[in-house]
């Protein structure tokens, strides 16, 4: 690896950075767009539908629907890419991007493997490398900018139901922040840093999360759908009281960026769950486990939350904007406080 | 990387007073927030940089476009009438505040430092601000506290009109 | 009448919000377990057009105008079905055929032109209920359409050869009143019987 990374001039950090920011993103965007297939099988099965399942490649194999994706893409790429005549040009082109980069890079800390050393060298598998100093904090600083994709997309396209849309997104995200921050800081707490990997390897000696604080746990869980914009609290599109919402009038690869926004906000959602409540990396009664089975665990853990994210969505109707206000305020908060506290009353009395 | 960052902040601001567009604004003050971010970041500061993300940009600002957005309609708000006079007044202040500012800058220690290579410090981190804020400015961060629960009490007391 | 509806008294396991999802969750899950394990074949939806409903017994569908077993048209053009059409899509013109074929006995009278106009039709059966010869069935055929209102104008050969293919019946072109037509049985089976 060295002589390789030397002979095109770089080092070989560099290189293994590289071949890491390519990977994981590539892997987070092919997962992101698979997940629209899975969302629309899943759910035509969890409803005794059947699905999308005429798209054929090259008019002979069905493949259980997935040639539909591609028709989905080359579709998107095709169509004609209007921008509304009172839209805010400049702020309409870059919302979608806007949307779109929090949701990958947030991705970025998050360690999918166990870190391994290789010829005397060490190698993390996350694509920060662990003590930069920012660690959980960096996806929660993420997520907490995400918001703005959506609520410029909102703005910028002038429709008065994007713009409440927005609104409802916007006042959403900012109360489930709180809670979502407190359950959080209760597993800081509890650690004593905020490292991920610091956080996985105390949850291999002392358990998971999820079996130590349950209810941090379950608030935790209720803001990811909220920050994710999913169905119980997709309230930035109600498609049947705002029409789409925050992406009513985005046509095109635009749109097709806001949707697959939401996907890769489902990837770095889940993976935070693993993480921080489900032991990230950590393969279940064995301590030192070998790279790649920590790999296929981490990825056996994100699927399944991500799985819970489609199974949710295709359960649950939506909330009433009060009901989510009621909740996120006077359940949510209150619980993650308690939670909190309860964890700091334990730590001092030395459990 | 300092320039960069510092020319986010300074271009992001800049820009700000220049909309005339208030969401738009809003938005450039979003810029100057991560700017901000980046250049606590480059102080190795990273948790200074991600609280500021979060709290600024992601709570506050959004927050405040809310209301902005809640209030009030697309029409970019003109000028009633120009008024030479604070426009040169500004641009007098702004100037001299900049001359003094350049000079407090090229004349600090802290330049000459900035010319060594860049050590990675030893940074702060989520216990060091603890340990900073809850053991030796306990009484300022207090203080802080007691405000901000007045100010919350006033806008509670402001906006219900009979308790 | 006022109905009194029942308020429902949420327990707080209901209230909690947790348990009642939970709950929905595996009901959810049990659908998506039954539905992925059922061949496609037997699943509630019909692949249509590569499955197609077999229609019930009474289903009212594309008419066919009936024929005798010679080929024959068994309409006697006696004008019942349109004057019982609500939509008024059948229109007859009547002509005289004097031969006595033998089938027919001693009619006389037989459709020039039967048309009927899918595009009205409502398909409601009333000319089937009409008819006193019984010659005009409405059958299970659904698949209606064309890409001009022309083509959708049923004449009388149109409407005799509409199932010929799902009988297994041969496809009609002309009423069989050419000379060589049998016009007694005893003839018949003799015109049969000669080479000639």
């Amino acid at each position: 690896m060295e002589s390789v990374a030397h002979s095109i001039g770089l080092s070989a950090v560099m290189i293994w950075t590289l071949v890491k920011v390519l990977v994981v993103f590539g892997f987070v965007m092919s997962i992101g767009s698979l997940w629209t297939w899975v969302e629309r099988r899943g759910s035509a099965m969890l409803q005794d539908r059947i699905g999308p399942n005429r798209a054929l490649l090259f008019g002979r194999w069905q493949l259980l629907g997935l040639p539909q994706l591609v028709a989905d893409g080359i579709k998107f790429f095709f169509k004609e890419d209007q921008v509304p005549p009172h839209a805010t040009k400049r702020l309409y082109w870059i919302a979608p991007m806007l949307a779109f980069v929090p949701a990958l890079i947030g991705f970025a800390v998050i360690p999918f493997g166990r870190s391994f050393t290789y010829q005397g060298a060490l190698y993390h598998l996350s694509i920060l490398e662990p003590g930069n100093g920012m660690g959980m904090l960096y996806p929660l600083a993420i997520g907490a900018v995400a918001v703005y994709g959506i609520l410029v997309a909102a703005w910028s396209s002038n429709n008065k139901w994007a713009i409440l849309g927005g609104m409802r997104a916007s006042a959403q995200m900012v109360s489930y922040e709180i809670s979502m921050g407190l359950a959080v800081l209760a597993i800081f707490m509890r650690v004593g840093g905020y490292d991920p990997g610091e956080i996985i390897r105390e949850q291999v000696t002392t358990g998971w999360f999820f079996w130590r604080q349950p209810f941090g746990f379950l608030v935790f869980f209720i803001c990811m759908f909220a920050e994710t914009n999913r169905l119980p609290f997709d309230f930035a599109e109600g498609e049947s009281e705002i029409v789409a919402g925050f992406h009513t009038e985005f046509g095109s690869m635009k749109f097709a960026l806001l949707a697959l926004s939401e996907y890769a906000h489902m990837i770095t959602a889940s993976a935070l769950l693993a993480t921080m409540y489900f032991g990230g990396w950590a393969v279940p009664f064995m301590p030192v486990a070998p790279v790649l089975l920590t790999i296929l665990f981490f990825l056996i853990k994100l699927l399944f939350f991500m799985w819970i994210f489609v199974w949710v969505r295709w359960t649950l109707p939506r909330f009433r904007y009060d009901q989510l206000m009621f909740m996120g305020w006077k359940v949510l908060l209150p619980i993650s406080m308690a939670n909190l506290i309860l964890n700091a009353w334990l730590m001092a009395r030395g459990h | 990387m300092f320039l960069l960052f510092a020319l986010i902040t300074i271009i992001g601001a800049l820009a700000m007073f220049q909309q005339k567009n208030v969401i738009v604004a809003g938005l450039c003050l979003v810029l100057t927030f991560f700017g901000v971010a980046g250049l606590f970041l480059m102080l190795s500061n990273p948790v200074a940089a991600a609280l500021q993300i979060i709290v600024y940009s992601g709570a506050i600002m959004v927050l405040v476009l809310f209301t902005i957005m809640l209030l009030n309609s697309h029409e970019e708000e003109p000028a009633l009438q120009p008024r030479p006079f604070q426009r040169w007044t500004g641009a007098l202040l702004l100037a001299v505040f900049g001359a003094f500012a350049l000079r407090l800058v090229a004349g600090s220690k802290a330049l000459v430092d900035l010319n060594k290579a860049a050590q990675p410090v030893g940074g702060m981190n989520l216990a060091r601000v603890g340990e900073e804020i809850f053991r030796n400015y306990l009484l300022g961060f207090e203080v802080i506290g007691l405000l901000l629960l007045a100010a919350m009490v006033g806008a509670v007391a402001l906006t219900k009109k009979e308790l | 009448m006022a109905v009194i509806v029942k308020k429902v008294e949420l327990t707080w396991l209901d209230r909690s919000y947790v348990w009642p999802i939970a709950a929905g969750m595996v009901i959810t899950f049990r659908h998506f377990i039954k539905q992925i394990t059922t061949p496609t074949s037997r699943r509630f939806t019909i692949q249509y057009p590569d499955m197609k409903k077999t229609m019930p017994k009474g289903y009212r569908g594309l008419h066919e105008l009936k024929r005798f077993e010679d080929g024959a048209i068994k309409c006697v053009a006696c004008f019942m079905c349109q004057e019982a059409c609500p939509a008024r899509c059948i229109s007859i013109e009547a002509e005289e055929f004097s031969e006595l074929n033998f089938t027919q006995g001693f009619e006389e009278k037989r459709p020039r032109v039967f048309k009927i106009d899918m595009l009205r039709c409502i398909y409601c059966g009333m000319c089937e209920e009409a008819c006193p010869k019984d010659a005009i069935w409405l059958r299970n055929e659904y698949e209606l359409a064309a890409y001009d209102r022309l083509s959708m104008n049923f004449g009388k050969w149109d409407l005799m050869n509409t199932y010929a293919a799902a009988d297994g019946k041969a496809r009609l072109s002309q009423d069989s009143e050419s000379p060589a037509t049998p016009s007694r049985p005893a003839s018949a089976s003799s015109h049969s019987a000669d080479p000639a």
